[in-house]
């Protein structure tokens, strides 16, 4: 064999079992939801029918799509405002006001982001039941009748209640993030605006904004990529979608219709969706976010 | 960084749109044959389940009954009431017919094990129906059980009874047909604790109006809620109080279930149902129901009412034999099966079940059948119940056992009276089910108005006539 | 000048609260599944939530979850399918990465590119589908297809963040390495791998707690409780708690799945952050 054959062959082997391997497990099941997404089929006999695009056409006649969809955007844009907004208060904190214990902050905050989420849900449905939950008791501290509340059971409430524990679970990630960026800012860019008097506001936005909006950005894109595709894990684990479709997401209605009401090809028409959805909106947050670049700098 | 984001965004819609394209041709050409794997490699995978025990016990051959033989299997979800029932009435099964192979897959996920068997063509021969996962309307739908319409008409059990006048509550007819036999049999009800009731001189409530009396003196007491339900899973309170009041405002004339189980089209909006509806909107507006129950589960909404928050609930049988180790002392069950009802009315029981049925496909039908005949007797109904502390769907007289929990007697005393109305067992299918739940759950929120709720109702019946 | 640092401090001693009391809100919660899980029905129910755990305190709580709940099973489980998938997830991507990295040949680039993809596909797409190819490879309800999948699930990350780092490796080694007539494979083996590690364990971190953490596949993917991962066996207890009310336990087997990562993450705390950014600078 010779030197050429050989380094082919390691190439060979160094790339295609991975590429095979992958294609298997992740490219070829996400064709397949594509296809099955045609039929007509329960996920329970053996036989299916192909109906084309009516999986689709159904789900335009679909109000719980809709609401659905409303739904994810919902905790998109909250997430958003939430999470990037207290991980940014966060990360300037703990590096340009030089608090005392900024370790300790930090390494605190980070902690949610490494629990599952079924955890996180889970310890939330207690902090919100109604009878034994930490709420409740803790709001009737304060009141002359015992605050009653069933966050989660109300359609008023239900989705309002999963921010909070969506919020406390992502904001470390956000400020970790942007504490590395404000830490490359260059100390003399600070010393400067100081010199000119400048206050912490005005440090805020005219240098550690501009500068760690590269950062900012992939926060705000991670938030709603993790939304858009994984928000389905604490909606099911704390309401399963309910009460009366008030907190079901598209993930949420996906896993009901294909594993509770036995419409496999019309969950999958769901995931189709989900792809579609989550692709045009990262796309138009990138188009959005370069503008403002362009504004700001 | 921006162009790289770019970069692989562009490269991922590509991507999307190749493989869209490639699922639509993939779409065409395969549209002919329909299942992608149904192969002979079926066989191989009975080596997968939990629990497989051989039983083959050599003992005396008895003359009774055709001979059987080959393989036999059977599927048993195990779940509150326990396998002990399946193992004693399989090994004596097995003893009266030792040429059988007898295979037994059970466990509490047996049925999304068994998945896989079912969609394959592979199934077991005779299958219980209960659990997470499972539905017997649509394994109909499906097309998986066997038709027992004309076996049921004349087949008898071991002791030469004919099967048909045993049963408790007839089978559901899909279409005229008969799959799914009802095996296990409970009703709902509504619960209190009498000791607690005797104790602030509050009166058990025989009817509607003592029932609402009774709970505007607990309001006003401010000792307790009158009212909790399992808000998270709304079949509760369906069964409990929705249902029997339809039952009742249709002067007790079962037919209407018919009509609901058919889906006929303005049965959700019939008098009956709307009288119904106001019943429970009556509870919501003198506020009599719990707010908690909207967000709680079986066990919390069941704690709540043991510890005395609230005063009644509505729930199946089981719940004494569930809760038994959170029963505070002194705590004394008092069951009815409906309060619906105006005075002087008949009681109404809405039934529960768990069925047995026979695959469509199966590879030993004989057995199967065989198998049924020997459990739907009296004397299984009667270890059903000791060995389970419920009731099977078998008529027979419970009093001579001491085993039976004092729930299921009170509850068996109600059903031989003829005073009770038993309504016959229905199951929306899945769809139409769930916008019942929700929107019952809904109602009972104070979200929505009964008027809503039939048209919600009549939508989804609509809907689901359309995909038939 | 006076008049602004008093306002300065002001302002300081309000970010102060706030950062504390946002301390509290991420500490209590497990803080108070701590009390919770010494704790019987009883104290659930009569007295209030922040309320300490009387005496005796409940420890059989934890042994209760442990062996009645089989979280010992899950536990184990979780450990095996987390190091496997993990060890697996390596082997595979920085094989790849490296050779995506530092030598030239046809599709390279369009090979980068398809794992970059990856990563912006929602994954409960292929989630059904996947169901059906485990079980046509009687992988179903095995806890090596599980390793499989988290396996796949991990690859695309790891080549894009290894990628990088082999391509900040200094070339002048794998020549001089390739004179001392290593193979190709020694050469990756011997130098290249060491020379990656603090990438390496910021990949493999990252993979340790996706994974530790998964739960929609898994409860898919795997329906006997024998073979429960922690985070699907957290779920079913939660879904059983619907059968048997059992608080005390409930929140012991939570905090036994926090634990572990817990005691990961105040070691590796480091490399976790970094890794975690490494993977969201794409």
């Amino acid at each position: 064999m010779n030197w050429k054959t050989k380094r082919k062959l390691f190439i060979f082997v160094f790339t295609v079992p991975t590429l095979l391997f992958f294609c298997l497990f992740m490219i070829y099941p996400i064709i397949q939801g594509l296809y099955v997404s045609f039929f007509d089929w329960s996920g329970g006999s053996e036989t299916k029918d192909f109906i084309g695009f009516d999986n689709y056409k159904e789900m335009l006649n679909d109000p719980i799509i809709g609401h659905a969809i409303y739904n994810d955007y919902f905790l998109v844009f909250w997430k958003v405002i939430g999470i990037v907004g207290l991980g940014t208060f966060f990360a300037v904190a703990v590096t340009r006001l030089r608090l005392k214990g900024a370790g300790f902050f930090r390494q605190v905050f980070f902690i949610p982001n490494i629990l599952s989420v079924v955890v996180i849900g889970v310890l939330w449905n207690y902090i919100y039941n109604p009878s034994i939950g930490f709420l409740n008791s803790f709001l009737s501290l304060f009141t002359e009748n015992k605050v009653e509340i069933s966050y989660l059971g109300d359609e008023a409430y239900a989705m309002w209640s999963l921010l909070p524990p969506a919020i406390w679970a992502g904001v470390g990630f956000v400020m970790v993030l942007l504490v590395a960026s404000i830490l490359n800012i260059p100390a003399e860019l600070y010393e400067a605006a100081n010199l000119d008097g400048a206050s912490q506001w005005q440090q805020f936005t005219r240098i550690t904004m501009p500068l760690t909006w590269e950062q900012i950005k992939v926060s705000i894109l991670w938030v709603v990529m993790t939304t858009l595709n994984g928000s389905f894990v604490i909606v099911w684990i704390m309401t399963e979608g309910g009460p009366d479709n008030a907190t079901q997401v598209m993930g949420s209605y996906l896993y009901q219709m294909g594993f509770r009401q036995f419409h496999m090809g019309y969950a999958s028409a769901i995931g189709a969706l989900i792809l579609i959805l989550s692709l045009i909106t990262t796309l138009a947050l990138q188009r959005i976010m370069r503008r403002d670049t362009h504004e700001m700098s | 960084m921006q162009k790289k984001w770019g970069k692989s965004i562009t490269l991922l819609l590509i991507t999307a749109l190749l493989l869209m394209l490639a699922a639509g041709c993939g779409a065409k050409k395969e549209e002919t044959k329909t299942e992608p794997t149904t192969t002979p490699e079926t066989k191989t995978e009975t080596k997968t389940e939990p629990t497989t025990t051989t039983t083959t016990e050599p003992t005396k051959t008895e003359a009774a009954g055709p001979e059987l033989e080959g393989d036999f299997e059977l599927q048993y979800f195990v779940g509150g009431y326990g396998d002990a029932f399946w193992k004693e009435a399989i090994a004596e099964f097995a003893k009266k017919y030792p040429k059988l192979k007898i295979k037994e897959s059970a466990g509490p996920k047996i049925n999304d094990q068994m998945k896989p068997r079912w969609i394959q063509g592979n199934p077991p021969d005779f299958v219980y129906i209960d659990g997470a996962g499972s539905n017997a309307t649509q394994m109909v739908k499906d097309d998986q059980l066997l038709d027992l319409t004309d076996w049921l008409e004349s087949a008898k059990n071991e002791d030469g009874k004919l099967i048909k006048d045993l049963l408790i509550m007839q089978p559901v007819k899909y279409d005229g047909k008969v799959a799914p036999i009802p095996f296990v049999f409970g009703t709902w009800g509504i619960f209190y604790d009498k000791a607690e009731f005797k104790k602030n001189g509050w009166n058990e409530p025989k009817n509607w109006d003592e029932f609402l009396a009774v709970s505007k003196q607990i309001q006003e007491s401010k000792k307790m809620y009158p009212f909790i339900h399992t808000g998270k899973y709304p079949y509760y309170i369906n069964g409990g109080l929705v249902d029997t009041a339809i039952l009742v405002n249709n002067n007790y004339d079962t037919s209407i279930f018919d009509k609901i189980q058919a889906l006929d089209p303005g049965v959700f909006k019939s008098d009956a149902v709307k009288k119904a509806l106001e019943q429970v909107k009556q509870m919501v507006d003198a506020k009599y129901i719990d707010p908690a129950s909207a967000a709680i589960n079986h066990t919390d909404s069941q704690s709540l009412f043991l510890q005395h928050k609230d005063a009644f609930i509505p729930n199946g049988l089981w719940v004494e034999n569930e809760m038994k180790k959170d029963v505070p002392p002194g705590f004394e069950f008092g069951f009815i099966p409906s309060v619906t009802q105006p005075a002087g009315g008949k009681l109404v029981a809405i039934p529960y079940t768990s069925t047995i049925g026979v695959a469509k496909k199966a590879k030993n039908p004989e057995a199967a059948k065989a198998f049924m005949q020997f459990i739907l007797t009296e004397k299984y109904a009667v270890r059903w119940a000791e060995l389970t502390g419920a009731l099977d769907n078998i008529k027979a007289d419970l009093s001579q056992s001491k085993d039976v929990s004092s729930l299921s007697k009170q509850a068996s005393s109600f059903y031989n009276s003829p005073d009770t109305i038993v309504a016959p067992y229905i199951e929306l299918n899945a769809d139409v089910d769930k916008v019942k739940q929700d929107s019952t759950q809904a109602l009972a929120n104070g979200k929505i108005t009964p008027e809503e709720w039939m048209n919600r109702m009549e939508a989804a019946a609509e809907k689901s006539r359309g995909k038939k | 000048m006076h008049k602004k640092t008093l306002g300065s401090s002001i302002l300081s001693a309000i970010i102060y609260v706030i950062m504390i009391l946002w301390a509290l809100c991420v500490l209590y919660p497990l803080v108070w599944s701590v009390f919770g899980s010494l704790k019987d029905n009883q104290q659930f129910l009569l007295k209030m939530p922040w309320s300490l755990p009387e005496w005796p305190l409940l420890w059989e709580n934890f042994a209760n979850v442990w062996t009645n709940y089989n979280v010992g099973t899950y536990f184990m489980n979780s450990l095996f399918v987390t190091i496997v998938s993990t060890v697996l997830a390596l082997l595979l991507s920085s094989t790849t990465a490296y050779v995506i990295a530092r030598f030239r040949f046809k599709g390279s680039q369009a090979l980068y590119n398809l794992y970059l993809a990856s990563m912006m596909i929602p994954l409960i797409l292929g989630l059904i589908p996947l169901f059906f190819l485990l079980t046509d490879l009687h992988l179903s309800n095995t806890l090596f297809g599980l390793i499989l999948v988290y396996t796949a699930m991990n690859v695309s990350f790891g080549v894009f963040v290894l990628v990088g780092f082999f391509k900040t490796l200094p070339k002048e080694l794998d020549e001089s390495a390739s004179i001392d007539g290593s193979s190709d494979y020694g050469v990756f083996f011997r130098i290249m791998l060491p020379l990656a590690r603090p990438g390496l364990i910021s990949v493999g971190i990252m993979n340790v707690l996706n994974i530790w953490n998964e739960y929609v596949m898994g409860t898919v993917l795997v329906n006997d409780p024998s073979k429960y991962t922690l985070p699907i066996g957290i779920a079913v207890m939660q879904a059983e708690m619907q059968y048997r009310t059992e608080w005390g336990p409930l929140f012991a087997g939570l905090l036994l799945s926090i634990i572990p990562v817990l005691v990961v993450y105040f070691i590796f705390q480091r490399q976790i952050t970094s890794g975690m950014v490494a993977g969201a600078v794409k």
